[in-house]
């Protein structure tokens, strides 16, 4: 019993695959129709990511646009070795945080105000049941960045620090000041 | 591990993997996608050169009137508020001119007028700034910059310059 039912599972899992694989070789070739499949099987993810690493909706759907036009020109790069889903997480972190620098409004960039939303947060921050994603998008930036590519996308500090041009020690940093905020939020401040 | 590794962990596993935008994407993607790399290069590229050039010339403005001209003169010569008057209006004409010229091009992203409202919202805390301390070139160069990058974001939404992986 248990063994048809791995059949049944390695045999959906071999069709999706398949499937993609096909549909990916397909707009390799120019095939509109088949990346806007891809698109729809992927756009959630990426946005999801764009989200968390920008804490902002508008800039997270143009930054979504902004990796499937890129990827549309790109898309001959990818060799099928690795899984697909992937390659794209990686793409669209390294074209959001490419996004981001280029249009993180100008006040922040002058004044270098991130701390400001964070620290309001501070004292709006209630007790009850935790919405991490919440949490996350108010993180200040540059922790959220750090925060969201080790913890949920198992990047290494070295990459991180490669990637958002900083000191590995700057990356470690970001990172556990983006737990302490957490964890005073989340209200374990007296632990 | 704490409670608190714990907890986190467990909603760090527990978060949604999936998030659909609010709007639908794709239409800008598919304009985005028509649009040659190449072509959508060189307009940026000009772009570039004419900010270059802008910022010489703001450079050049700004040494001339800085160390010659920015204290007022008995001659009548521009005061730094003559001169903030002179870059805004400049600046206005050629910001209605690309919006004009744009106006039946569509804009690859909904937020742009936005980022522009909140680049007008810093020119006018630059220049009431000014207004306190006209001769203040500091101020007068982030101004030309905020302005500047009002043309840019204008330009960049109607004629995206794409980034590369």
């Amino acid at each position: 019993m248990e063994n048809s039912q791995c059949t049944v599972v390695d045999a959906k899992a071999a069709f999706t695959t398949a499937r993609e694989k096909a549909l990916i070789e397909a707009a390799q070739s120019g095939d509109k129709q088949a990346y806007h499949q891809i698109y729809d099987a992927y756009v959630g993810r990426v946005h999801a990511l764009s989200y968390r690493l920008t804490g902002d909706h508008a800039l997270a759907e143009d930054a979504t646009q902004e990796v499937f036009i890129q990827l549309w020109r790109k898309l001959g790069n990818y060799n099928h070795k690795s899984k697909f889903s992937t390659w794209l997480h990686s793409v669209t972190a390294n074209i959001t945080v490419s996004y981001m620098r280029k249009q993180r409004g100008w006040f922040q960039r002058m004044f270098n105000i991130e701390g400001s939303a964070a620290e309001q947060f501070h004292a709006e921050a209630s007790t009850g049941e935790v919405d991490l994603e919440s949490y996350i998008v108010r993180l200040p930036e540059r922790a959220r960045m750090v925060f969201v590519l080790h913890a949920i996308e198992g990047y290494r500090h070295e990459e991180i620090a490669s990637m958002l041009n900083m000191a590995v020690g700057s990356s470690k940093a970001q990172f556990h000041r983006a737990k302490q905020l957490l964890k005073e939020w989340m209200g374990y401040d007296n632990d | 591990m704490t409670n608190f590794d714990q907890e986190l962990q467990q909603k760090l596993d527990a978060l949604p993997r999936n998030k659909a935008p609010n709007r639908d994407l794709w239409r800008g993607i598919e304009l985005g996608m028509e649009q040659p790399a190449d072509e959508a290069v060189k307009p940026a590229s000009r772009g570039g050169l004419y900010a270059i050039a802008a910022s010489i010339a703001l450079v050049a403005c700004l040494s001339w009137f800085g160390f010659n001209r920015m204290p007022v003169t008995p001659s009548g010569q521009l005061t730094g508020t003559e001169l903030v008057q002179a870059l805004s209006q400049q600046h206005e004409q050629q910001k209605q001119s690309l919006l004009v010229q744009y106006t039946d091009t569509p804009a690859l992203t909904e937020n742009w007028q936005a980022q522009l409202t909140e680049l007008d919202q810093a020119a006018n805390a630059i220049k009431a700034a000014l207004n306190e301390d006209p001769d203040n070139t500091a101020l007068l160069r982030m101004l030309q910059n905020v302005y500047q990058q009002q043309i840019a974001l204008i330009e960049r939404v109607h004629a995206p310059k794409w980034q590369q992986i």
